[in-house]
Order: structure tokens, then C-alpha cells, then sequence
């Protein structure tokens, strides 16, 4: 908007200005920017990070105060001020990550100057952990200050294939990627090929986050094409399963590609069956009893946001102390009965059972294993291939 | 004393000078030097006269360029058809509601401009009145109207009717009325006098007009974001793609000077055809 703007009063003073008085304007400001080239230096914009990762060393007890960044209602009311209580540290909490990439876009100038811009701890997605890392963006963990985490991490997050040690993160929550449907419009959908069935012609909506849609496509091989073994997928796999993608979106099979405003089309009605997030299916579910998460016969996506603590950040025994309070299954509880994503804590469907029987026996909440025996982490893309990918795929999103 | 002179008037030129310098000149200095860099958000990127982001860009956004334009031609001709008799009939048939019909074309903007656009959203939803209309009249040939072109078209037709309606009444409110009395009294029908006279008068209303809508309606993203499927991004939302997801900016940065140039290109050509006829008969109406 603003650049479009600004255009405007360009082509006006190039109309209405007299050929002298516009060579002056323009001489004038030649010389002007080219003082401010002058001044601003090197620098430049980017600049990679260094690759020595350094090590937190927690010393002494956590005090003063730690500042943590996390996504929009991600945590309940009460355990911050509980936390405050029990350790005596000044907790800023601010919801300020609403997309991976946005954020990134946002903190990667102050990160590679090994700044943290103030936070002591932010959550982002399991890709953009691991790229950060590789950017000597974040630090390793001193884990003798985490014995919870040690202790509780469910066993199927302790080596994810982008941290197998967990030496820089720690799951926040986790969550399914699936199918949601309108059962009373298309009862019969259970898979993500059943979104290519032409009778859902224009009624199906995919999501923009690339590592959900992508790979659901690539292990389903729908369409005559053969199932990929999401571990062993190549830069050609993806261009493959986008391609198709990009055939369903020109033949007016998917209506569009969406965030969260899925949730808008299957109130409507306007989409029936969508690929969408378990916590959103829960929610949406208590509203219309008609909307429902499935789990696709190929299997879903599975991912985790993350704690990470960034170089440059202040206070980050105070962080640490944080990572541990929320990994004691009763805090842990306090902030699942809220969130409704998957917890990451062992011990707190137990509490939960006692608690809130309603949120315990949920199986998007608490899945069990045979429920997600044939989920996926998204796998991982080298730099290079990453942007050749996310390229063509953008490229299918903005038609 | 002479020369004094002479430097008064470019010493009154330095507020708007600077303000044009740090608004306009600079960032577009920038924008400029930036769609010229190669290089990625993380390993910085390197100016070096990368002309190929020009030519990158191009070949893989040509059809969102295409489409922009098309969308925005259709959308100023559908405001133009229903803004012009808006417009005649507000200044002409106002009488005393005149201010309260202006007041109504301007209301809209009391809202914002993406509460507006989402409202349409639930328009012309699938299960809206308004579209079991249009399928019954055989108007919806893909069984929906939200998520296609039409839709967007219609957005944006609705977005900016205002820009089309206000020059055109101000234009047309000039009209000296004893002229098209002069028309009639010299045997001129009510069509030729409006033909003849009335439609001259206001043609540098017309002009403004179709301008005022079309520039931005080129640049436009929110209707496609809202009202768009997934084959009817606009320009803008590549451009806001690039920008904020891939972070590539120096093809963002190529693609918008791309489409400011298309859009002068586009406007230059416009107003040596159209507009120059238009913008003369506004002097004459002056003298």
C-alpha cells in the first residue's frame, strides 16, 4: 500500500512539474542519497551468523527478570503469575510470533548481529529451529539445569531428526496435521486423495504452510502417482507432489489455499473437507458439532513448536528455570486444559484424568500411539533446496 | 536584487523538495538498488546489477501481471458504467438530497477498507441469497461465485466506485446548465446535447476518474486475498509473498518497479489518447 502510494505522487509531479524545476528536484535528490549511501557504509542487509554455537552454563539460582516470545493464546492465565510466585522471577510474556517465516523475517537482522532484540526465549516450528541453529542463531542447552525435561519428554519427541539430542530445543506443544470435514457434507472423505475427487470440485480448501500440504501430498500419491517414503524424499519429490497441487488448484479442485481462515469456509459451508491443524478442530468442533478432525488413511503430519533460547539472550537461567516449571506434569496440566493442542509432558493425562476427564480422553489431545502410528515429521531441506521449493510452491499459492 | 529574485522561488521549493526527497526520492533509490541485489535474507545480500531478477521475475509471475490488469481494466469499465449515471443523476437530480447522496457514495469509507472487503465475503458466500440469484439467472457457472474472478472483480469494482463517482460529480456539478439550454434551444435533442456538450464538459472527471480507480486497483492484494481462489492472485499478493514469506527482496523490489512501469506505461498511453482531448476542453471550459 505504501509503495503503491508513493507512485501516485510520482507520476503526478513528473505530470504537473515543468521540465527545469523537475531536473533540479531530481539533481537535488541524487545528491542526496547518494550522502546517504555514503554514510550508511557497509553493512547491508543479512550477513550470515557465526557458526560456533555457544552453551548456556545456568549458574546459581534463577532471578531478575527473562522475556519470552511465544504465538497467541498459547498459554492459559494462570501459570505465569504462578511461576513468578514460586521462583521470584519477572516474567514478560509476549504473544508476538503469529507465522515462522514472518518472524524470522523480523528477528534474522538483530540474530545476525548476535542480538536477541530483549528476548530471553521465543517458540518457533521444528524447521525453523533447525534452520536458525544451522544460522549459529541459537545456543545450546545447559541440560543439568532441565532435569524435568530429561525426565518427562514423551518418547516419541526425544530424537526428532533435526535436534536427535535435544540439544537446543524443547517442545512447547505439539499437534496433527490432517483432514477437517463437514460431516454432514462429505460424510465419505477419509483421505487426503478423497480432496482430488472431482464431486468436491471447488469445495476444498489446502493449507499455505508449505511442510503441511506438501508432504501430506508426497505420502498419500494420489492420482496414479506412487507413495513417497517421506525419509528418503528428493528436491524431485517435491516439485512432484507441488506440481499436482498446482494441477488440482488450475482445475478449480481446491477453492484456496489458507492459515487458520479455513475455519471461516467449513463454518459456511463453503469448504467441506480441508487439511487443517488438530487444536483448530477441537476448538471449531465445540462450536459446530458438524465440523470433525480425521485422521487420513496415508497418516498426518506431526510437529512440535519449540522453546529456544537465541544468542545475545539475556538472563538465560531464568529461561531455563521456565522450560523446567512448564515440563512438571501438574503445570503442565494447567496450561494443557487451555491449549487443547498435544501435550509434550509425560504424566499429564494422569493429572488431566483427575481434572478434566473431557480433555484426558480426547484423542487429538491425547493421542495414542497406534492413532498416529503412520504420522510423519516433515523431513528436512538443504538450503538450496529449500528455496527452489518453497519458490515453486509459493508460486502455486499466489496463482 | 535580481538574483535574489531568481533564488526565492527555489527556496520556496525546499519544504516540498525535501519532503518528495525523503519520502519518494530515497526509498525508491533503495527499491531500486535492492531489485538489483543478488543473494538470500541469510547470507546478505550483494548489490551487483543482477538484471536477471528483472527477467526471472517476469517469466514466473507473467500471468498474476496479466491478470492484474485485466481485472482492473474490467473492474474501472463496471465502476465507470455505474458511477457516471450515479454521478449525472446526483448532480443534475440531486436537488436537496445532493449532500445526503454524497454523503451515502462516501459512507463506506466510515468502515475499514478489510472489514469491507471480509463483509463480502459472507455476500456472496456459497449459501447466499445473492448467489442462489445469480446460479438461478445462469450466472454462476462454476457453482460458486466466492473464490473466482467475478468475485474479485466485484470487490474491487465496489472498493473504488467512489474514486470513479467523486471527480466525475465534481466535474460534472461545473457544468454550466445554460449550455445545455443553448444546445436545445439550437434544435439539439436531449441525447445530442448530451453527447455534444455534456459528456465534453465532463470528460476531465472521466479521465480522473478511471485513473483514480485503475492505479490502485492494479496494485490491489486484498481483494484477491479475501475474495480470490487459488487461481486469482493479483501482483500485489506475489509481491507480498516474496516479500514476507520467501524474503526474496530483491524480486519483490523487481517486481513492483515492473509494475509501476507497466501502470505509467499504461497511464502515459491513456492520457495522450483519451485524456489530452479531456484535459483540453477543461481549459476551455476555464477561458
Amino acid at each position: 500500500m505504501l509503495s503503491k502510494r508513493s507512485r501516485d505522487h510520482g507520476t503526478q509531479g513528473e505530470r504537473h512539474g515543468p521540465p527545469g524545476k523537475r531536473f533540479a528536484i531530481a539533481l537535488l535528490a541524487l545528491g542526496a542519497s547518494l550522502g546517504i549511501a555514503a554514510c550508511g557504509g557497509g553493512g547491508g542487509i543479512g550477513g550470515g551468523g557465526s557458526q560456533n554455537v555457544e552453551t548456556i552454563h545456568v549458574s546459581g539460582k534463577p532471578s531478575g527478570e527473562v522475556t519470552i516470545s511465544n504465538w497467541p493464546l498459547y498459554i492459559d492465565k494462570q501459570t505465569v503469575p504462578d511461576f513468578e510466585k514460586k521462583t521470584g522471577v519477572q516474567v514478560k510474556y509476549i504473544e508476538d510470533v503469529n507465522d515462522n517465516q514472518e518472524f524470522f523475517g523480523k528477528v534474522q537482522p538483530l540474530l545476525a548481529k548476535g542480538q536477541s532484540g530483549g528476548r530471553s526465549m521465543f517458540v518457533v516450528t521444528d524447521w525453523m529451529a533447525k534452520k536458525m541453529y544451522d544460522l549459529g542463531y541459537l545456543q545450546n542447552l545447559d541440560k543439568s539445569a532441565i532435569p524435568n525435561v530429561e525426565k518427562n519428554l514423551v518418547p516419541n519427541l526425544q530424537s526428532p531428526s533435526f535436534d536427535p539430542h535435544r540439544d537446543f530445543s524443547v517442545p512447547w506443544q505439539s499437534g496433527m496435521t490432517g483432514i477437517i470435514v463437514r460431516k454432514d457434507l462429505a460424510p465419505d472423505v477419509t483421505s487426503i486423495c478423497d480432496l482430488f475427487d472431482p464431486k468436491y470440485k471447488g469445495k476444498v480448501d489446502m493449507l499455505t504452510e508449505m511442510r503441511d500440504t506438501v508432504p501430506l501430498v508426497m505420502k498419500s500419491g494420489c492420482n496414479g502417482n506412487k507413495p513417497v517414503d517421506l525419509n528418503h524424499a528428493t528436491e524431485a519429490d517435491w516439485l512432484a507432489a507441488i506440481d499436482e497441487i498446482k494441477g488440482a488448484a488450475d482445475s478449480g479442485q481446491i477453492r484456496r489455499f489458507t492459515g487458520n481462515d479455513y475455519a471461516r469456509d467449513l463454518t459456511s459451508g463453503d469448504a467441506v473437507a480441508v487439511i487443517g491443524w488438530s487444536g483448530d478442530a477441537v476448538q471449531l468442533q465445540a462450536d459446530n458439532p458438524d465440523i470433525e478432525w480425521r485422521m487420513p488413511t496415508e497418516g498426518c503430519m506431526l510437529w512440535s513448536d519449540n522453546m529456544v533460547i537465541p544468542v545475545g539472550a539475556p538472563n538465560p537461567t531464568a529461561a531455563e528455570a521456565w522450560m523446567n516449571y512448564v515440563y512438571d506434569p501438574t503445570n503442565q496440566a494447567q496450561i494443557e486444559d487451555y491449549v487443547n493442542y498435544v501435550s509434550p509432558v509425560s504424566g499429564t493425562k494422569e493429572i488431566l484424568l483427575k481434572q478434566d476427564p473431557s480433555v484426558a480422553n480426547n484423542k487429538l489431545i491425547f493421542p495414542s500411539k497406534q492413532f498416529t502410528a503412520k504420522c510423519d515429521v516433515a523431513p528436512t531441506l538443504t538450503g538450496d533446496e529449500e528455496q527452489k521449493v518453497t519458490q515453486a510452491f509459493d508460486a502455486v499459492v499466489s496463482g | 536584487m535580481t538574483a535574489r529574485r531568481r533564488v526565492i522561488p527555489y527556496f520556496l521549493l525546499t519544504p516540498g523538495a525535501a519532503w518528495l526527497i525523503v519520502f519518494f526520492v530515497v526509498p525508491m533509490y533503495y527499491m531500486a538498488r535492492l531489485s538489483l541485489n543478488t543473494g538470500t535474507l541469510e547470507t546478505g545480500f550483494t548489490f551487483n546489477w543482477e538484471w536477471s531478477n528483472y527477467k526471472d521475475a517476469l517469466s514466473l509471475y507473467d500471468q498474476p501481471f496479466l491478470r492484474s490488469f485485466y481485472y482492473a481494466g474490467v473492474a474501472t469499465v463496471i465502476a465507470l458504467a455505474i458511477g457516471y449515471p450515479l454521478a449525472y443523476a446526483i448532480a443534475f437530480k440531486g436537488g436537496k438530497w445532493k449532500n445526503a447522496m454524497l454523503f451515502a457514495v462516501v459512507a463506506p469509507f466510515f468502515t475499514t477498507y478489510l472489514i469491507r472487503t471480509y463483509a463480502w465475503q459472507t455476500i456472496l458466500s456459497d449459501q447466499s441469497p445473492v448467489v442462489d440469484v445469480l446460479k438461478a439467472l445462469g450466472l454462476a457457472s462454476s457453482g460458486h461465485v466466492l473464490a473466482t474472478g467475478s468475485a474479485v472483480i466485484a470487490g474491487i469494482t465496489y472498493n473504488f466506485l467512489p474514486f470513479m463517482v467523486l471527480p466525475i460529480y465534481a466535474s460534472l456539478e461545473r457544468v454550466d446548465e445554460s449550455l445545455i439550454e443553448a444546445a436545445k434551444d439550437l434544435y439539439a435533442s436531449s441525447r445530442s446535447a448530451f453527447v455534444k456538450v455534456t459528456l465534453p464538459l465532463s470528460a476531465p472527471g472521466i479521465v480522473a476518474g478511471t485513473l483514480l480507480t485503475f492505479i490502485p486497483a492494479a496494485g490491489d492484494y486484498v481483494n484477491a486475498f479475501f475474495l480470490g481462489g487459488a487461481n486469482n492472485k493479483m501482483i500485489g499478493n506475489v509481491i507480498q509473498g516474496l516479500y514476507l514469506t520467501q524474503r526474496d527482496y530483491p524480486a519483490a523490489a523487481a517486481l513492483s518497479f515492473v509494475l509501476m512501469a507497466l501502470i505509467m506505461v499504461a497511464v502515459f498511453i491513456y492520457i495522450r489518447f483519451a485524456g489530452s482531448e479531456a484535459l483540453m476542453g477543461e481549459e476551455a471550459v476555464g477561458a
